[in-house]
């Protein structure tokens, strides 16, 4: 194999070896009028730490978090209009998180707003190795992969900050 | 021979140097050479004053950059999730 061949090899084999699964919605990012692309590696999330303060609750919750995983990579894009990107978008992202690898613990799904979100995990020898977060709205579509062994109690505490109300003072909005 | 070849010759033509013309040219090269800086230590120090802020600074705005990326990055997931747990609690249609 040529030198050339080895690299392009490299360079499609060494994103999948930092993320879990592709998310093949690059496509979006031109009819989105916001998207949001982030792709933190180990060495970022360990090199932002340091610069997270400690004696604020919310950066100390993050810092806490951040200090054993592996990765997070967001795609993230809002639309105009609603019907930009198709179900086969979603598809491409939920059919690489299948069992055993993932498991699906929740799926919310409200006819009244459009509104779907589903949380996967993916464990190894029992232990948590990765979440990923598919949600998706009308006219937003986000898809979350986080990295290696994620703390899901402190994962599910974040919900109670950066300005969000704590779920425990906070009643569900519609019951469908 | 034509006027050029006249003109070069007397142009050309060996001429003996004014007086004291050697010595004047030994005297200046044995005068210092005068530059318009000098190394001085201060400024090595300097120098490496500046690289070193300069260095300390670009890896403040890079780390502030991550920060702000990872911030953002649990933001989004903190949004999402806040929306999961507020209907996997009151919604009758959460399916597991």
């Amino acid at each position: 194999m040529t030198r050339r061949a080895w690299l392009t090899l490299c360079a499609f084999v060494l994103p999948l070896a930092a993320q879990q699964f592709q998310f093949h919605l690059e496509h979006l990012a031109a009819k989105a009028s916001d998207a949001v692309d982030l792709s933190l590696n180990g060495p970022t999330l360990q090199f932002a730490a340091k610069f997270l303060d400690g004696d604020d609750p919310d950066e100390a919750r993050v810092k806490k978090l951040i200090t054993s995983i592996d990765g997070i990579y967001i795609k993230h894009f809002e639309f105009k209009r609603e019907g930009a990107y198709s179900p086969a978008d979603v598809e491409s992202v939920r059919s690489q998180l299948k069992a055993p690898e993932w498991s699906r613990i929740v799926g919310i799904s409200s006819a009244e707003d459009g509104e779907n979100a589903e949380v996967y995990v993916r464990a190894e020898n029992k232990k948590i190795s990765g979440v990923a977060i598919i949600a998706t709205a009308p006219k937003d579509l986000t898809v979350v992969n986080i990295v290696g062994p994620v703390d899901m109690d402190a994962l599910a505490e974040l919900s109670g900050h950066f300005g969000l109300p704590h779920l425990k003072e906070s009643k569900p909005t519609r019951r469908m | 021979m034509d006027w050029l070849e006249q003109e070069l010759k007397v142009a050309l033509e060996r001429k003996a140097p004014s007086a004291g013309f050697a010595e004047r040219v030994r005297a200046a090269a044995r005068a210092p050479q005068r530059r318009w800086w000098k190394p001085r230590p201060w400024m090595a120090a300097a120098a490496m004053l500046l690289v070193a802020f300069g260095s300390f600074e670009y890896r403040e705005y890079r780390g502030r950059q991550a920060k702000q990326r990872v911030l953002l990055a649990l933001r989004i997931t903190a949004v999402k999730l806040h929306y999961i747990q507020q209907h996997a609690r009151g919604s009758s249609e959460v399916h597991q």
